[in-house]
């Protein structure tokens, strides 16, 4: 479970990051958070990884206080990035023992990394390659394994799509849900709003450092979200 | 988890290319070192035996006391076999003095002097190694050691994990010297075992220590950049800012300071230059040749000769001459000698205090610090010249004394002279510097390093325990 109260982010030279978001993403949920750039979207994931301290509020993640436990909470939290890097000296291998190793995972076979990559969708004669050989989407999926390996009952992920080829993205879609079917809490930033209206249980939309608007899978049904989405960000623009 | 960290760090580095090319340049540079300091001394040993037969050569060809005494004898100084590894001054000063009556002793023909082309890039030792190639190598190591990790996102992705910043700072540090030290180790080893089995190099267990403390000098020093290096990838959000910082600070440690340190000194603390010195000896010495000609005149006008017909009075005239003659020249040569020996002491002691400064205000820079302490064990610095320079000039008395004797000896009413015989001619005597008088004198710069390192680790560390990783 993955909960935010009045979190705010104010920086030194007065700029409001995140203003007094409220939000709880309950496990065998999937929640995907929009907004343009800057909206706040990756400040609430740094905030959630405890990355920077807020000014205001709390994060909570699996009833840990990220502040005040920063290292407990970590434990609870499987993060892939918007740009998944990788060590590019390493195969996908030492890659995945590695951070593993990290996660506290320290019994793990070959044969487990290799079933992960599978399933993530990464072809055998990939799995011993280095990593600076990797293209962006084949990085993506191999920081997708990195986050399931570690099995945390929270999952944060930045832009998760984005470079995924349409096959890859559906492919991706599908474990997201196998993984929600499991009980876990997923929490999506992403401006992918097409495959989002196909797994997202609720979506939220930041504008500004606010989430300005929230939405049940339900009310979404037979909405045009992309409609939804401009039309909310421009309606907003123009009560400016 | 630590155990992990070090792990990848050592794995990473292994598998860079910048190690390769490491390791490769490494090899070569420190076994070409070894190599060409090996050959170095072996030829300046076979000079230094040939120097030593002529000097002996000369010495016996002389006809007579007089050119004996006019002529000298010349000390040569003995290269020290772990010139081999940091040929210090050595090369820059002379390896020979000559000792005679009339002038002061000073060393001279240096490697230099004899051929200047040396002078223009200096000697390629295993210390020029590490000063400039082996530093840089540790920049190259460090400069992205965080800064990278969040370029490349591996950093947050680590962090994301129940991973202590301590801990991760920690791993890579450890792992990351020891992936510095790993090029370095091989051919260091292999350079060591040359010297082991090359001929003519012969080591005591003393010369053993001595070259284990000089590697833990330049390992001290190489640590020095490494945790800079730390400090600066931790403190900067982009590594081609931390490069073209850590590029900035390299060049005045390693160039600058030393250089405007001398300078500095020399502006605070002039001396006389060695033209001045040697006007006012000179100037002394024409004095005193007035002097005894003066006291000779004196002394033939109040002891006018015996006619040749009165036998017994002549050969006593003649004795009293010889004696006369003796005490003068030895009482004159003391004059000289002494006040050679102020001025010298008077210059010496402005000197000392002008090093003093140029080598204190030069130990900012910590290749100052590792140069004075490698060459100190060495026995190849500063000091140990001096020494040296020191027991020449304390030779010096003791063999005028024995020259003038002789001569006073001999005839020198004009007969046949007398050939030199030189079985009991007093010998120089040299003894290097003692490895607990080494050890004391490289003290100040061990602890001037290790503070450096202290200094800049916990910069680091303290840097990366509040840095943004976004």
């Amino acid at each position: 479970m993955l909960e935010t109260k009045d979190l705010t982010k104010q920086y030194e030279d007065g700029l409001l990051a995140l203003d007094h978001l409220s939000l709880k993403v309950d496990p065998g949920e999937i929640f995907c958070m929009f907004g343009a750039n800057g909206a706040g979207k990756t400040t609430a994931i740094n905030l959630l990884l405890g990355f920077i301290l807020p000014t205001e509020g709390t994060a909570i993640i699996e009833g840990v206080d990220v502040v005040q436990e920063p290292l407990r909470s970590k434990e609870y939290i499987s993060y892939v990035s918007e740009n998944v890097m990788l060590y590019g000296n390493f195969s996908a291998f030492q890659n995945l023992d590695y951070f593993s190793k990290l996660a506290g995972k320290r019994n793990l076979r070959k044969s487990d990394y290799a079933e992960v990559m599978e399933r993530v969708g990464l072809q055998k004669e990939a799995h011993d390659m280095r990593i600076k050989n990797y293209s962006k989407g084949m990085r993506q999926k191999l920081g997708i394994a990195v986050a399931i390996l570690k099995d945390a009952p929270n999952l944060i992920l930045d832009e998760p799509t984005s470079g995924l080829d349409p096959k890859s993205g559906q492919e991706f879609l599908e474990l997201l849900l196998e993984l929600k079917e499991k009980g876990k809490t997923i929490f999506i930033s992403s401006h992918d709003i097409f495959r989002a209206k196909y797994i997202a249980d609720r979506v939220g939309f930041m504008r500004q450092g606010q989430l300005v608007m929230m939405k049940t899978s339900g009310e979404l049904r037979g909405e045009d979200l992309n409609e939804l989405y401009l039309q909310y960000m421009h309606k907003h623009a123009n009560e400016e | 988890m630590l155990r992990d960290i070090i792990k990848k760090e050592i794995q990473d580095t292994i598998m860079s290319p910048r190690f390769v090319f490491t390791f490769l340049l490494c090899t070569i540079l420190i076994l070409l070192a070894v190599y060409t300091g090996i050959n170095n001394y072996q030829a300046e040993l076979k000079e230094h035996s040939a120097a030593i037969a002529l000097n002996k050569k000369n010495l016996e060809s002389q006809q007579g006391y007089q050119q004996l005494a006019g002529l000298g004898t010349k000390v040569n100084r003995k290269p020290q076999v772990l010139s081999t590894i940091v040929s210090g001054v050595w090369e820059a000063v002379g390896r020979v003095a000559t000792v005679n009556i009339a002038f002061d002793p000073n060393m001279a023909e240096s490697k230099y002097s004899s051929n200047p082309i040396f002078a223009v890039f200096g000697p390629l030792d295993l210390s020029f190694i590490v000063k400039i190639v082996l530093s840089l190598f540790a920049i190259l190591f460090t400069y992205d050691a965080i800064v990278g990790e969040k370029e490349r996102g591996t950093l947050k992705l680590a962090l994301s994990n129940k991973v202590p910043r301590d801990r991760l700072i920690l791993g890579k540090a450890i792992g990351g010297f020891i992936s510095l030290l790993i090029p370095l180790v091989i051919p260091v080893v292999i350079g060591m075992l040359l010297l082991m089995v090359y001929p003519n190099i012969s080591l005591t267990g003393e010369d053993w220590i001595r070259i284990l403390l000089i590697l833990f000098v330049f390992l001290l020093y190489l640590s020095v950049f490494f945790t800079l290096g730390l400090f600066v990838s931790a403190r900067t959000s982009r590594s081609s800012t931390s490069f073209l910082l850590l590029l900035f600070i390299w060049v005045t440690f390693v160039t600058v300071i030393p250089k405007a340190a001398v300078m500095i000194a020399g502006q605070i603390k002039p001396i006389p230059s060695v033209h001045e010195i040697t006007a006012q000896k000179d100037a002394y010495l024409q004095e005193i040749q007035k002097e005894a000609f003066a006291a000779r005149t004196e002394y033939f006008k109040n002891n006018p000769a015996p006619s040749r017909d009165e036998a017994e009075a002549r050969k006593k005239w003649e004795e009293d001459i010889r004696k006369w003659a003796e005490d003068l020249q030895q009482e004159l040569t003391s004059k000289i000698d002494e006040r050679n020996a102020s001025i010298e002491r008077d210059y010496q002691a402005k000197m000392q205090q002008q090093q003093r400064l140029a080598v204190n205000l030069s130990r900012i820079s910590p290749t100052s610090a590792m140069m004075f302490g490698a060459m100190s064990l060495a026995r190849t610095g500063v000091n140990e010249h001096e020494r040296f320079l020191s027991s020449v000039r304390m030779y010096k008395p003791i063999f005028t004394k024995w020259i003038n004797e002789k001569m006073m000896q001999g005839n020198i009413f004009g007969d046949q002279p007398e050939k030199p015989d030189l079985s009991n001619m007093p010998q120089h005597e040299f003894i290097p510097e003692g490895l607990g008088d080494s050890f004391k004198r490289v003290l100040p710069d061990v602890i001037l390093m290790i503070f450096l390192i202290i200094l800049f680790f916990v910069g680091a560390y303290v840097s990366f325990l509040r840095y943004d990783v976004r």
